[in-house]
């Protein structure tokens, strides 16, 4: 609807060197940096803990970053004004890993649907209840659901629910962290089915967050891979999961498809002093030189897109190419 | 049937409800030989845990009742044991690791002491026995540093190597059947392939026999040689997980097949829900359970319930197999 105010050159996010420390993590985000165009879906992965939450929160301004941007629509939000960042935070909507704990169990589901609709004053009370049932058929509900409260449904059902909460206001950009990650396969495939097809329908930008690369696979156009905070590879969904460039990418795609043996190594994250890669005190192809310094991002051009990778194995071809 | 490590005959479970007794698991029998892995998959509420904690003989759910002709462990029946016969029998022949390692660890001791507490319970032989007991099935996990480990608190280990140390805990007495539920599942893809990769050396090792439930055919894949697919408290088809793949026979095996994300969607055709949702014990359609949901059923399947053949190597209850 609201979608016609962004220049073509400007992706709908862009965050730029974004870094966060923690009182008791430093570099929880650590320089960060990936673009998202309007109507596509990135997909974010990376084991536990490896900043990929924490970078949403900073994109809803729920955290504020050390250092960097979060570009929307070419503006940063934290330099927003108050309004135009209340405008932005009604274009940005979230659903979480656990519906049962990010739904109020006090809160009817029209109460639910009712509240962003209020807090943002859009429209009038026909408005208002027309929406409401209109975005309740978008995700496949009836409309007796409307005076239940949460635990009378299922998990999938709950997460429905939480889909049409963050629906409602009409965002331009939907991020799902680890949206479907608790649910059932079966669920999980009607809730991937319900997302892409509103992706279709309505054009919204994903930004999906995921530590189950069978999942990406679905539903992403980009993947980008965290680890220790840092982003390692990003490059179009087609690219990755055919030529993935970065050891640690490789690693965990072996993994996905149950490949690999894998290794203990890989789950110890505890170490004294990060290595200058911080991917080198587990990486199967290490050199001396990552030890020593860290890698720059090299960009592998293809044909269906950039393809930027955080490592020394292609300091080599970098150089070659330019 | 002497060969059988576990041998479960006619297991139903009832439960008390608001409105009268819910028969949950519904008269099921199956049989896991030494060193087999047999998957058990079905969606959430089909009674997949309840099997499994009656197979232990210690449902959670206060007034639920188990019947059964017998539960034989290395042909021992144990479904009529006393409470405290029933306690030297699990941990020592029969014992189970659990989602959630993070709850079913005791926070206020450490690994170690957690784990010699069940030697100690069966085994015993001193206390340098005891500890050194602990010590190996904890590097048998894959820990090189047990005395580490073994030192310190839950909550100091991430998920995955929590997981490890309850297999650790699990297997000290060598048990002669493992029932794991859903032992991967809340944990990232490195670290899921590193509990199921040390469950299948339990089996393949030392014999071990396997249950493993999960909602997650993939896993269940990975892992075993056979699977029972589970729906609303009965068995709808039992064969081995290769023919399962090439040819699922019941409708409703199918439609878990096409749930899977597949990595490799360039060869895969993208996921398929199954429509509609696991009924609520209270609602139980008459006939075949999996009716409402199935693209297949006629008159027939509404109004009676098609038999399960126990013995044949692949088993399935459908009027309309495919």
């Amino acid at each position: 609807m609201n979608k016609h105010h962004q220049q073509a050159t400007t992706p709908l996010l862009e965050v730029h060197e974004l870094s966060l420390s923690y009182p008791h993590q430093e570099n929880a985000i650590d320089r960060v940096s990936f673009k998202l165009e309007a109507g596509k879906t990135l997909g974010l992965v990376g084991a536990s803990g490896a900043g990929k939450s924490s970078v949403a929160r900073a994109i809803l301004h729920l955290l504020k970053p050390d250092a960097g941007a979060v570009l929307f629509d070419g503006q940063n939000i934290f330099n927003m004004d108050h309004d135009t960042l209340r405008d932005a935070r009604r274009r940005i909507q979230i659903v979480f890993q656990e519906p049962s704990s990010s739904l109020s169990p006090r809160r009817t589901v029209k109460q639910t649907l009712l509240e962003p609709l209020r807090h943002f004053a859009i429209g009038d009370n026909d408005y208002r209840q027309s929406k409401i049932r209109q975005t309740l058929q978008t995700v496949g509900l009836d409309e007796e659901v409307l005076s239940r409260y949460p635990h009378q449904f299922s998990t999938g059902q709950q997460q429905r629910i939480a889909i049409a909460r963050a629906l409602i206001t009409n965002p331009d950009l939907l991020i799902a962290d680890e949206a479907v990650s608790a649910l059932d396969v079966s669920i999980q495939a009607q809730i991937l089915q319900l997302i892409q097809a509103l992706q279709q329908e309505h054009g919204i930008a994903f930004l999906f967050i995921s530590h189950d690369l069978a999942v990406i696979r679905q539903i992403a156009d980009d993947v980008a891979v965290m680890y220790r905070g840092q982003l390692l590879e990003h490059s179009p969904a087609g690219t990755f999961f055919s030529q993935p460039a970065h050891p640690y990418s490789k690693a965990l795609l072996s993994f996905a498809s149950f490949n690999a043996p894998a290794q203990l190594k890989a789950l110890q994250a505890t170490v004294e002093q990060l290595p200058a890669c911080i991917y080198a005190d587990r990486c199967t192809e290490k050199m001396p030189v990552c030890e020593r310094l860290e890698p720059g991002i090299h960009n592998i051009r293809h044909k269906n897109g950039l393809h930027c990778v955080k490592c020394h194995l292609y300091d080599e071809k970098n150089t070659n190419d330019s | 049937m002497s060969a059988a490590a576990l041998n479960v005959k006619d297991l139903s479970v009832w439960i008390e409800t608001e409105s009268g007794r819910r028969r949950i698991v519904d008269n099921i029998s199956f049989s896991i030989k030494s060193g087999e892995a047999l998957g058990l998959v079905g969606e959430s509420g089909c009674g997949k845990t309840m099997t499994a904690f009656a197979i232990l003989g210690t449902l959670p759910a206060t007034g639920a009742t188990i019947e059964c002709a017998a539960i034989e462990i290395n042909g021992r029946d144990i479904s009529r044991l006393s409470s405290s016969q029933r306690r030297s029998v699990l941990g020592r022949d029969i014992a189970m690791i659990f989602q959630q390692p993070g709850t079913a660890l005791d926070p206020v001791f450490n690994i170690g002491q957690q784990i010699t507490a069940v030697h100690r319970r069966h085994v015993g032989g001193g206390k340098d026995k005891t500890r050194q007991a602990m010590l190996d099935s904890l590097s048998q996990v894959g820990f090189n540093q047990p005395g580490k480990i073994a030192a310190a608190y839950p909550h100091e280990l991430s998920g995955g190597m929590r997981q490890l140390a309850m297999i650790a805990m699990a297997t000290v007495c060598n048990p002669a059947v493992l029932i794991a539920d859903e032992p991967s599942t809340a944990l990232d893809s490195a670290s899921r392939a590193l509990v199921l990769q040390q469950i299948k050396r339990l089996q393949e090792d030392h014999g071990t026999a396997i249950l493993m439930v999960s909602h997650d055919l993939s896993v269940i894949r990975q892992s075993c040689q056979n699977v029972m697919v589970m729906y609303c408290g009965r068995l709808l088809e039992k064969t081995d997980c290769e023919s399962l793949f090439s040819h699922a026979r019941h409708p409703y095996s199918a439609g878990l097949i096409s749930c899977i994300p597949q990595i490799d969607a360039a060869k895969q055709p993208r996921i398929k829900a199954i429509p509609g949702q696991v009924p609520i014990p209270s609602e139980l359609p008459s006939g075949c359970h999996f009716a409402p949901r199935c693209g297949h059923a006629i008159v027939q399947c509404e109004q009676s319930v098609p038999g399960f053949a126990t013995d044949s190597s692949h088993s399935v209850a459908c009027f309309r197999p495919l």
